[in-house]
This record gives C-alpha cells, sequence and structure tokens, in this order.
C-alpha cells in the first residue's frame, strides 16, 4: 500500500467512526435518557457548533492570519439566511448555502483588502471590520433586517405532532435532532475542509506563508493566493454555522449576532486544544463546551471569564495546546527510548 | 535596451534608496552561464541588499534586472523563483514543525508552476540526495546542526530548479571541515548546470570558488574581474582597509545595516 | 448647520481629547518601552472608574480623592500583572503575546461584569457634576475642563520624565536597544515592571475621570483599547506629540459626527471604526 493511500486512510478511518457515531448518537440519547435527550441533544449540538467555529477559524490562522473578523462572517451569514427567509426568497434551507456564499464573498474582500497586515495591526483592523459591520447592520431599513431590535427567523424543522405514536417531548427532540445533523454535517464538511489543507501541498504552502512570507515567496509560493484561499475555507464554514444558527435561535440581533464572543471562542478552542491540526481544534471544542454549560449555570454574566482564563493559563503553560503537548511527550519519549542526542552526524 | 545575450543575468543602474539614504546605488553588473560570480566587499557595502533586490524582497528604485533576457525588476518573489531564480538565505530560515523533507518539497512542489505530486517527489529526492540530506529526510527541522541547516537552505532552492542560484554568506559560522563540504557541494551545483551568484566574505573561499569576482563599497560598484585582479586593486585595498582603521573588526558577521527596512 | 452648534462640537472634542491623550500615551509606554501590544489596557481604565464608583457608593469617597487610592491600586495590578504573566512572554512569539492580553483582557473585563453587573453605573449626587460655563453659546463643564487640565498635565510630565528622569531615560534606552541596555547593567526587566505598571496607572487615572464624566459599564475597556491602539498607531510610535494630535483628530471626529450626524451618537462608534480600519489599510498600502 503506498504511502499517500495508507495516510488517506488514516485520515478516513477516524472522520468515518466519528460520522457514524454522530448519525446514530440522536437515537442512542433517546433510547438512554428518554426526555432528558432533549437537552442532551442540544448540548453536543452546542459542542459540534464550537467544533465548526474552532476548526475553520483554525484554518485561517494555518496562513498566520489571526483574525479577530470570524463573528463578522457568522453575524453575516445569520443576516443572510434571516434577510432571504423573511423576503420569502425561496425554500428555507437555501439560507444556508447562501450565506456561505456570502460569507465567502466578504471574506475575500477583507482578505484582499488586509494582505499587507501583519500581527497585531491585522487583528485591529478585522476587529474594527467587524465593528463597522454591526453598526452597518443596525443601521438598515428596519423593514429589511430589523434594526437593533433585530428580527425573527423563521425555524427549519416543524415536525407534526402525532398523539397517537408520539409524546410531547418528541416534538422537540426532533427539531433538535434536525439541527443536530444539521450541525454535524456542517462539521464532517468543516473537517473535510481541514484535511484537505492539511494533506494536501496546501499544508506545506499554508505553513510556509505562516512562517516567512517573504521566504515562501522566493520558494515558489503565491502569499496571497494561499491567504486569500483560506479566507474563503474558513468563512464558508462559519457563514453557514451563522445562518443554521439563526435558524435554530429563532432570532438574529446585531449585537448577538456580531458578538465578540464568538471570536474569542472562536480562537481560544484552538488554542487550548492544539493549532495548526484538525484534532486540537475539536478536542478543544468537546471539553470547553462541556465547561461552558457548567460555567454559564453558575455565573451568568461573567462566564467567558472562564474562556479568559483557559486562555491565559494555555498560553502560559500549554502553548502548543493538548495535542501539542501530547505530542511533544511522544517525542521525547521516543527520542530517549532510542537514546539519540540531537548532534546527529553528517548526513 | 536589450540585454546581453551571453549573460544569463544582466543588471543594470540598480539603485535602492531608503528616505535620503542610497543603499545601492547605479549598480551594474552582469553574469555568464554557468559560472560561479562572487559578490564581496566591506561591511554595509549593499551585497545583501543587492540580493534582495534581484530576488524581489525589495523594489528598486530604479534600474533593471534581466534574467535570461527577461525583465524581471518589477516582478513578485515568486514569480522570479518560477522564472528559475534560486535563493539560500543568510540567516537560515527553515519552516519548523515540518521535517527536512517536507521543507525541501515546498520548493519541489511550488518552484514551478505545474508540478505534480509525483514529480514534487522526484525533485525532493534528487535536491535531498545533491545536498546529502536523504539520511536525515525524516528529521524534523527544528532539530538540525547549523551544517545541515545550510545544506537545507541549499536543497530547498535547488528544488525550485533554478538557472541561477544566488546563495547568501553559505560560510557563515561553520568550522574548516564543514566550509569545505560546503565548497565542494556548491562545485557540485554548478557542475549540474545552475549558475552561482553568492555573497561572502571567507576570502579563501571565495579564492577557490569564484570564477569572477564583483566588489562592491557604499552600495556602488567598485571593481570587477579575477579574485586575482580584485584583490589587487589599490581602490579595493583601500576600500577594505579604510574600515578596518574603524575597529570594525572583519570577523563580524556582516552587518549590512542598511539593509533591511524591517 | 449652525455655527455654534459646531464650535460645541469642537470645544467638547478638544476637551475629550485630553482623555484619549491620556491612555493612548499608557499604551504607547508599553509598546514603546516593552514591545508587547496590550489588549487589555483599556481594561485598567475601565477597572480605574469602577473602582472610582464603588469607592463613591461604599465609603462616599469623591473621585477627586480616590484619585490617591486608584493611581496606586492600578499600578499595584499593573505590577502584579507583569510579574505574574506578562514577563514569561516577552521572548515568545507575537501570537502568543497578543493572545495572553487580550486572555488577561476577557478576565478582567467578565470579573468587572460578575462583580458589577452589565448595566452603566454612574456617580449621582455630586455637586460639580453639574457645574458648567457658559462662554458666548459654548457651554463648558468644570469636570470636562478639570480632566481635560489634569490629562494635559499628566502627559506633559511624564514626557518631561522620560525625557529628564533616571527612570525615563532608562525607558528610552530599554526601549532602543534592550540588549545593549542590560549589558550597560540596566535591570532591564524592572524598568519593565515599572513601564506597564506606569501604563495601567495612566490608563486607571482615565477611568476615574471617566466615572465621573459619564455613566461606564464593563464593557467600554476593549472600545478604548481600540481607540488608544488606533491613536498610536495614527501618531506613529514613540512619538508622544503625535499622540496628541492624534487624539485631537479622534476627538474630534468623533464629536463633530455626533453632533452634526442624524443619529450620530451611535455612528460615531462606527465611524471611528472605519478611520481605524481604513488608516490600517492605507499605512500597509504605502509601506510597500
Amino acid at each position: 500500500m503506498s504511502p499517500n493511500v495508507r495516510n488517506r486512510l488514516r485520515d478516513l478511518i477516524p472522520v468515518l467512526l466519528f460520522a457514524v457515531a454522530l448519525w446514530f448518537l440522536p437515537d442512542l440519547l433517546r433510547s438512554w435518557s428518554g426526555r432528558a435527550s432533549v437537552s442532551y441533544l442540544s448540548l453536543v449540538t452546542n459542542g459540534l457548533g464550537l467544533a465548526v467555529l474552532a476548526l475553520s477559524w483554525d484554518i485561517l490562522a494555518r496562513t498566520g492570519q489571526l483574525s479577530l473578523a470570524h463573528a463578522a462572517f457568522y453575524g453575516a451569514g445569520a443576516y443572510v439566511t434571516a434577510i432571504l427567509a423573511r423576503l420569502e426568497v425561496g425554500p428555507l434551507w437555501l439560507g444556508i448555502p447562501a450565506a456561505g456564499a456570502f460569507a465567502v464573498l466578504l471574506a475575500l474582500g477583507l482578505g484582499v483588502v488586509t494582505l499587507r497586515l501583519k500581527g497585531i495591526y491585522f487583528a485591529i483592523a478585522t476587529l474594527a471590520f467587524t465593528e463597522v459591520l454591526r453598526s452597518a447592520v443596525r443601521q438598515l431599513p428596519t423593514s429589511f433586517a430589523g434594526g437593533s431590535a433585530g428580527m425573527n427567523v423563521a425555524p427549519l424543522f416543524r415536525p407534526a405532532f402525532d398523539p397517537e405514536t408520539m409524546e410531547r417531548w418528541e416534538i422537540a427532540f426532533l427539531r433538535n435532532e434536525g439541527y443536530f445533523l444539521l450541525y454535524a454535517g456542517l462539521l464532517l464538511l468543516t473537517i473535510g475542509l481541514s484535511l484537505w489543507t492539511r494533506r494536501s501541498r496546501l499544508r506545506p504552502a499554508f505553513t510556509a506563508v505562516r512562517t516567512n512570507e517573504e521566504v515562501a515567496g522566493v520558494m515558489g509560493v503565491h502569499p496571497a493566493r494561499m491567504k486569500l484561499l483560506a479566507f474563503a475555507l474558513s468563512s464558508l464554514s462559519v457563514g453557514m454555522l451563522g445562518a443554521i444558527h439563526a435558524h435554530r435561535v429563532g432570532s438574529v440581533i446585531p449585537e448577538g449576532a456580531f458578538a465578540v464572543s464568538t471570536t474569542v471562542f472562536a480562537l481560544v478552542t484552538p488554542i487550548f486544544g492544539g493549532l495548526y491540526t484538525t484534532l486540537g481544534p475539536i478536542l478543544g471544542a468537546g471539553v470547553l463546551a462541556g465547561i461552558e454549560e457548567t460555567l454559564k449555570r453558575n455565573l451568568a454574566d461573567g462566564y467567558l471569564i472562564g474562556y479568559g482564563l483557559v486562555l491565559v493559563l494555555s498560553i502560559l503553560f500549554m502553548p502548543r495546546g493538548i495535542v501539542g503537548m501530547v505530542r511533544g511527550i511522544a517525542r521525547r519519549r521516543r527520542a530517549a527510548r532510542a537514546g539519540v542526542t540531537s548532534e546527529g552526524g553528517e548526513a | 535596451m536589450t540585454a546581453d545575450a551571453n549573460a544569463v543575468l544582466e543588471i543594470r543602474s540598480l539603485a535602492k534608496r531608503f528616505g535620503g539614504l542610497a543603499a545601492v546605488d547605479d549598480l551594474s553588473f552582469h553574469v555568464r552561464p554557468g559560472e560561479i560570480f562572487a559578490i564581496i566587499g566591506p561591511n554595509g557595502a549593499g551585497k545583501t541588499t543587492t540580493l534582495n533586490l534581484l530576488s524581489g524582497l525589495l523594489i528598486p528604485t530604479a534600474g533593471r534586472i534581466h534574467l535570461s533576457g527577461r525583465e524581471i525588476q518589477h516582478l513578485p518573489s515568486f514569480e522570479r523563483t518560477h522564472l528559475g531564480l534560486g535563493r539560500a538565505f543568510q540567516v537560515v530560515q527553515p519552516f519548523p514543525e515540518m521535517t527536512v523533507r517536507e521543507n525541501v518539497q515546498v520548493g519541489a512542489l511550488f518552484g514551478t508552476p505545474g508540478i505534480d505530486r509525483a514529480e514534487g517527489d522526484r525533485r525532493t529526492d534528487a535536491a535531498l540526495e545533491r545536498t546529502g540530506l536523504t539520511r536525515i529526510a525524516g528529521q524534523s527541522a527544528e532539530e538540525l546542526t547549523l551544517l545541515q541547516e545550510k545544506r537545507l537552505e541549499i536543497a530547498r532552492a535547488l528544488a525550485t530548479d533554478p538557472t541561477v542560484l544566488m546563495l547568501d554568506e553559505v560560510m557563515a559560522g561553520l568550522r574548516p571541515g564543514e566550509a569545505r563540504q560546503a565548497v565542494e557541494l556548491v562545485r557540485d551545483v554548478r557542475e549540474s548546470g545552475v549558475t552561482i551568484v553568492f555573497i561572502e566574505h571567507v576570502m579563501p573561499v571565495v579564492r577557490d570558488l569564484a570564477d569572477r569576482v564583483l566588489v562592491m563599497d557604499h552600495g556602488r560598484f567598485l571593481a570587477e574581474g579575477s579574485y586575482a585582479e580584485v584583490t589587487a586593486d589599490p581602490a579595493v585595498i583601500e576600500a577594505y582597509l579604510g574600515r578596518d582603521d574603524d575597529g570594525t573588526g572583519d570577523e563580524d558577521p556582516d552587518r549590512d545595516d542598511r539593509e533591511d527596512p524591517r | 448647520m449652525d455655527p455654534i452648534l459646531i464650535l460645541q462640537a469642537v470645544v467638547s472634542g478638544v476637551l475629550a481629547s485630553g482623555l484619549y491623550a491620556l491612555v493612548s500615551v499608557g499604551l504607547a509606554l508599553a509598546i514603546g518601552v516593552i514591545g508587547i501590544v496590550n489588549f487589555a489596557h483599556g481594561e485598567f481604565f475601565m477597572i480605574g472608574a469602577f473602582l472610582t464608583y464603588q469607592l463613591f457608593v461604599s465609603f462616599g469617597v469623591d473621585p477627586v480623592l480616590s484619585l490617591l487610592f486608584v493611581a496606586p491600586a492600578l499600578f499595584l495590578l499593573g505590577a502584579v500583572l507583569y510579574r505574574t504573566t506578562i514577563q514569561y512572554v516577552l521572548e515568545a512569539p507575537e501570537l502568543n503575546q497578543m493572545l495572553l492580553t487580550f486572555g488577561i483582557g476577557i478576565v478582567l473585563q467578565n470579573l468587572a461584569l460578575l462583580i458589577w453587573g452589565g448595566d452603566p453605573v454612574s456617580i449621582s449626587g455630586i455637586a460639580y457634576r453639574s457645574v458648567g460655563f457658559r462662554i458666548g453659546g459654548i457651554s463648558v463643564g468644570l469636570v470636562s475642563l478639570v480632566s481635560f487640565a489634569i490629562s494635559i498635565v499628566l502627559v506633559g510630565s511624564l514626557y518631561l520624565a522620560l525625557s529628564r528622569s533616571r527612570t525615563g531615560r532608562a525607558m528610552r534606552a530599554v526601549a532602543q536597544n534592550r540588549i545593549g541596555a542590560s549589558l550597560v547593567g540596566l535591570e532591564v526587566n524592572r524598568v519593565y515592571l515599572v513601564a506597564f505598571a506606569l501604563s495601567a496607572l495612566l490608563a486607571g487615572i482615565g477611568g476615574v475621570m471617566i466615572a465621573v464624566i459619564q455613566s461606564p459599564t464593563p464593557t467600554i475597556g476593549l472600545a478604548f483599547t481600540l481607540k488608544a491602539f488606533s491613536i498610536v498607531v495614527l501618531a506613529g510610535l514613540g512619538n508622544i506629540r503625535g499622540i496628541l494630535a492624534a487624539s485631537l483628530v479622534v476627538a474630534l471626529a468623533e464629536s463633530l459626527v455626533a453632533t452634526l450626524v442624524p443619529n450620530g451618537g451611535t455612528l460615531s462608534n462606527a465611524v471611528f471604526f472605519a478611520i481605524i480600519f481604513l488608516a490600517l489599510v492605507w499605512r500597509s498600502r504605502r509601506t510597500a
């Protein structure tokens, strides 16, 4: 078996297993916990959403672009589907791919304009961009986009209630299951995109651009193209996430759709889990989503403090995230076992 | 103005100004195919700036650069690489988090447009072999000795399939045995048909390797010819001696402070 | 277009610029001396405001007096933060520094949210709050005037301290050449500590003033960080006079938009961010 095929399988098998597990999860939950499964399912869905948020942010970060505009694409996606729904342009679900497409266009626009900005300047510019977008949306005519009070969004799933075969809570369950499957599908798509950038020639290209854009250029890599591609891939997922979320929650409001907290989640999670990997953001999302519930229940207004602490502690003690730490330990163990020093003779 | 048909690299009246300061001023020279061409000069002479101008990291204020007859001074770095201009950097910058092989792969896959996976692998293997890195190809690029890093720099640049390879002070920091190996490598590369342009401070290396030598001072052309010729040139001697009087020891690593505006 | 109205807007803008300059100078100190972009800078400002509020509400301390407490308190906070976290990322990549200060900012902001909730707080019942003068058709609040004066004095003192005092010169030396400075025997880490603590103190004093002038919420920190940062960027690093000028420009723009444009109050923030965005993009185009 050639190494390439082996690598592909090594990636695909866990993903397939994951997909299968996701497919059966709702029914498993229902049989295990009955009525409680409604809220469990919702929790898991939140976790999936966080994973998409984190993974999509990470894809962009792989080119060295640390964006604070993630919330902008999320919010834009939410509003696109909300507006399309209100205008009744087509079937409701159309808003989701439309949201993705619009987010990509928006991201390309932002990406082109910020190509020469680096580090902190890039971050600040993207943050400013988000704020401007939020204000702009707030200024839109109320009949069109709801102004500062926002507007309602039609739900995607209206399960029919049949008193013969179902209990009351099963309506909520079916609804949650619908959104769960959408989130799961989106996560799988994002995983696919992430693996693509990790396994194809994009990986050396992205890493090169991230490490040193100039040297990358001298190696023949087209830095602008790579950066814009990353922007597009990243925003596609998060735009659609925003759209699906809008339907799930049932409303959009400028403060919520473009909240800074969205960006905070998006960047803390991969740092905690392990940057520039596919597993890291997902792992981080799993852990943090679990913690978040507890935090939210106990701390209401300032629960984000948990995220702040995780971020600070991660940077100080675990800058490579969980995945990086595990890999580092594994590597050290291997080296110790082989008894190698790093002097390595001449090749 | 047509380019010299014999020159693979031709520079005409190249200039680069930063504010009021001219780091490079009215520099003209040409490099013939297959030769090893050295650029030397005292600290601050503008050598690295010249290399930066050639590889596209800086845009010239004036002047022209022709590669194989084609004007390139307005092209971005990656296009120049696609046209055959390769470069190994002075301060080695391997891409961390990647193995030696993966580092070279960047050059192989992107150095020329339209390279598929198989061809990229072929070029990568070839470059690794040429620079003697095949054995440590799987090692992380973060755990290399200095000589290995320099080999990696060259391998990466070679993988881009250059017509002209530019080297910036490859010998700096190498022990005599290592330096000899590096010299062998450079000769080897030239044998395979690549033109070499290199900046160097270590004079014995220049004497051994260079077919022709360009001497720069204060960003300007000072002298050109064989090693013997330029080292006998009184103007060149004065330029070097004059600098030594300032007490800037010539053992220092190149500190061209006017070069990099960053 | 009532000229009096415009003039009023200009005067208000000028008075507000003092505060902006004060906060920005603090940030410039952190960036210029230590080399770290402190995303949490605005939170020092916010904490200063809320400490003032709390002192007033719990102990009836007049805001003017609370300066005596808030200033050292924030200096201490800055010093502690530096010692416990910042000093460990000085050699780390810029990404890590950025994220660390961002995280600290989140922690501070949410801590404040936990303690004081999300609603605006105001210090009411202070006599001098409503005192003002009328010159021509222009009204000038006493508090605004005094804040402006204090800010200018502080910025000026900092300027003098940096150029004359030993610590100030040490800071400038360190800012220019960290290795060289330590070779000469300057204890670089201590200089950094003082610089960071000082930047927190300056922001905190600004916070005291904003508590009296407006009704702050715990979320004002981030906005002020962004404003301070843009002013510093517009001014060019290490340039105190530039900061004064940039603060003036920004404050005037905000004031004029708020007054002259219909619905300007809510827009002025957006206009401000648009200016930052455009300024950054334009700057990046120029350095090609």
